[in-house]
């Protein structure tokens, strides 16, 4: 019951001030566990003009287990599952990398800067991986694309 | 309270114990019991001379041929007691702590290196120190040069490449032999030293913890067990956390099998000390690994394992041979050896150390641990000054500031909400405990350090009055500084002296030490009396005496602070200590060989 406290905390705190090009609300007002968020794909990025919904649970053992964020839309990233759960590898976020004193906001702002800047060696993709290192034009082409499909990009062509 | 001090005393000092009544002699006893008992192949020319009256000393006088010129580990008194049944040349000179508890470092050595070769090497080497002290010895100690202090650092005009120290260090064990022989043997001119040794007072051992004040210096390492849940589903070898706060940056930190003469004494001595550690594994070679101290920086080493050691899953070496030195840094993995036999057996699973190193700036007086002591100072003064950093609790995000709240503060100075924290504390794991924020590891049940520079210093910057903080810091945990008046009469006892002569006594040790360094031998005898009778004044008259030689070597001072009061738990000091639960291990003949240790 004492997760409910500090998540109420750092809801308020999210949506007071929230991050560059991040917004959060709750997926249902009665649960404070479920997170939606929207976060805008980072300038000189594919996914630049995409806005991605993702999706933040939290267990109830919080802020001692980390959450787990997905992509609720299909992105094209190597750290980010393409299947329909579009699930994150997030370094802070493993079991055994996380603490309690992490915040939210710092998670989603990590996820950000994760669509900036792929981190190959860490993919759960490994033909995205493959393909960012090897012919990077190419995998700007199929993301944007994906971007505009997917995340609703009309304004980026 | 006083009585736990003269037991720990009574432990410590067994030579101590035996001019006591009661069940402190009975121990003895028994331990001379045990000695006699295992070392069978001397036992009958220690019949012979034995007498079923007083029994305890002598068992361990005769466990080798050269048991005669052997010191005695007893203070003078006892030792004069067996002298009269024994023709030995022992002489009642006084020796035995702090060389004994110096050489216990050196002892991993003392199993692979026979005297003789030693002594060889040691000749070419050391030419110098052996000059000097063998003018000084007696005939006896003509059989074998008499070498430089064990485990002392090299001169500080010296200092020695990594290399030299090694070799230093594997020559250390014929030194002590020779050493020790020649103390025994050649009547040495102490003056000072023997008054101290006079007065056996068994309380003065305890108090020989001059406060740590340069103890904070030097470069600090733990090692934490860990347990590898992804690698493999067996866990590893258990085992207390180890912490060791090197004397001086020329000292290493020895890895090996246990030994039982090694000891592991306090696994986390407040006082720095470069004692070696020991895992009581059949895969851990009895020379494993060195971890060193180097620019700033610590090093691993594999010094020839069989099994090998591995760094974050990389083998450093092949079997056998030594490695070259690996930087370590802090939240490192160490595997000592590879589980063998599927590890089913304690006895056969590898190590795997979880390194922790270079945390020493957060030991140390920081901003942040600062301004987290004035918020604790000041809760609930209404003094809402700007504590940056630990004016809220990371887990529940909400503020510590307010009074009329249980806190936890860790090690780090990271503080939370008891309840907040409470559920990291009370883990599986729980002595042990992983701040959220930094992940130091702190074991909860450590000895409360009390003798604490920055407190003192602190405490005297706020109150005015506080001038009694340190000394009774240093010596009764139990009473809190506030207390401090009303302490026991003991205590406060003590403190007084330890007040008086504190920064004297220290200057003493330091000067002891140099003499100590410069010619080898007599003189030798001076630092225990400093450590068996730190709190009497006597020291204050040696000091005089002594202040002539100014080069101070602030390691072996610490050293001797640190082993004095942990002689206790080296088994081959006090055999009763409930040290012997190897199983398997003592049966791979070093019982007995650590019963013929030349002491």
């Amino acid at each position: 019951m004492g997760s409910q406290k500090r998540i109420a905390k750092e809801l308020a705190e999210l949506t007071e001030s929230p991050p560059d090009g991040i917004i959060v609300e709750l997926a249902n007002e009665s649960n404070l566990y479920e997170w939606k968020v929207f976060m805008d794909g980072p300038e000189d990025s594919p996914y630049h003009k995409g806005r991605f919904e993702l999706k933040l649970t939290l267990p109830t053992e919080y802020p001692f287990k980390p959450p787990t964020v997905s992509f609720v839309t299909k992105i094209y990233h190597p750290n980010v599952t393409n299947d329909d759960k579009g699930s994150m590898c997030l370094g802070m976020l493993k079991a055994d990398e996380w603490k309690p004193s992490s915040r939210l906001s710092a998670v989603l702002e990590f996820a950000r800067s994760l669509l900036g800047e792929p981190m190959p060696d860490d993919a759960v993709e490994g033909r995205i991986a493959e393909q960012y290192r090897e012919d990077r034009k190419r995998y700007e082409e199929i993301a944007r694309e994906w971007t505009r499909k997917y995340a609703g990009g009309a304004a980026s062509s | 309270m006083a009585a736990s001090v003269s037991a720990s005393t009574s432990i410590s000092h067994p030579l101590q114990a035996d001019s006591r009544p009661g069940p402190f002699r009975r121990l003895s006893q028994l331990r001379a019991y045990t000695q006699t008992h295992f070392s069978t192949p001397h036992s009958s020319t220690s019949s012979s001379n034995s007498s079923v009256p007083n029994p305890q000393p002598r068992p361990r006088r005769h466990t080798h041929s050269i048991s005669g010129r052997r010191l005695s580990w007893f203070s003078s008194h006892t030792t004069t007691r067996i002298d009269s049944a024994q023709p030995t040349t022992t002489d009642p000179s006084p020796c035995p702590e702090p060389r004994a508890a110096r050489s216990r470092p050196n002892r991993y050595s003392a199993i692979l290196f026979p005297t003789s070769r030693g002594l060889e090497i040691d000749l070419r080497s050391d030419t110098q120190p052996s000059d000097s002290s063998a003018s000084n010895s007696s005939s006896e100690s003509s059989r074998r040069p008499t070498p430089p202090t064990p485990g002392t650092p090299p001169t500080p005009g010296t200092p020695p490449t990594p290399e030299v120290m090694g070799r230093l260090r594997t020559l250390s064990q014929p030194h002590q032999d020779s050493q020790r022989e020649q103390s025994s043997s050649a009547p040495v001119p102490t003056t000072i030293p023997n008054a101290a040794l006079d007065s056996p007072d068994p309380v003065i051992a305890t108090s020989s913890t001059p406060s740590g004040s340069k103890s904070k210096s030097g470069a600090t390492i733990r090692f934490y067990p860990h347990q590898d849940p992804s690698q493999s589903t067996r866990p590893s070898l258990p085992f207390i956390p180890v912490s060791r706060t090197l004397p001086s940056d020329t000292c290493n930190i020895r890895v090996g099998r246990y030994s039982e003469r090694d000891g592991l004494p306090l696994p986390n001595p407040s006082e720095p000390s470069d004692a070696p550690v020991g895992f009581k594994s059949k895969v851990v070679s009895r020379k494993h690994c060195e971890f060193i101290y180097m620019n700033g920086q610590w090093h691993i080493k594999d010094v020839g394992s069989s099994s090998g050691t591995f760094l974050n899953h990389m083998r450093l070496s092949q079997p056998g041979m030594p490695s070259r030195l690996y930087t370590i840094k802090d939240g490192d993995i160490v595997q000592l050896g590879i589980d063998f036999r599927g590890g089913e057996e304690m006895i056969f699973r590898c190590v795997r150390i979880r390194v922790e190193c270079n945390r020493s700036w957060q030991q140390q007086p920081n901003e942040f641990n600062k301004n987290t002591e004035s918020l604790i100072k000041n809760l609930g003064k209404g003094d809402t000054a700007d504590y940056s950093g630990c004016r809220e609790c990371s887990i529940c995000l909400g503020s510590v500031l307010r009074p009329y709240q249980c806190l936890f503060m860790a090690a780090c100075a990271h503080v939370w909400h008891y309840k907040c924290v409470s559920r990291l504390i009370h883990t599986p794991d729980y002595p042990m405990f992983q701040c959220p924020n930094c992940r130091a590891y702190t074991d909860l049940t450590a000895e409360v350090d009390d003798s604490n520079d920055y407190e003192a210093e602190s405490a005297n910057q706020q109150n005015s009055n506080s001038k009694k903080e340190p000394a009774e810091d240093v010596h009764s945990t139990t009473c809190s500084p506030q207390l401090g008046t009303s302490c026991t009469s003991n205590a406060s006892r003590s403190s007084e002296d330890r007040r008086t002569p504190e920064i004297p006594a220290d200057n003493l040790v330091a000067h002891v030490e140099s003499m100590h360094l410069a010619d080898g031998n007599p003189p030798m005898q001076t630092p225990e009396s400093v450590t068996s009778a730190p709190n009497s004044n006597i020291d204050v008259l040696g000091l005089e005496s002594l202040t002539q030689s100014s080069t101070t070597v602030p390691s072996r001072q610490e050293e001797l602070r640190v082993d004095t009061p942990m002689r206790s738990e080296s088994s081959d000091e006090n055999p009763l200590t409930p040290r012997n639960d190897s199983g398997p291990l003592a049966f791979d003949g070093r019982a007995s060989m650590s019963e013929d240790r030349p002491l």
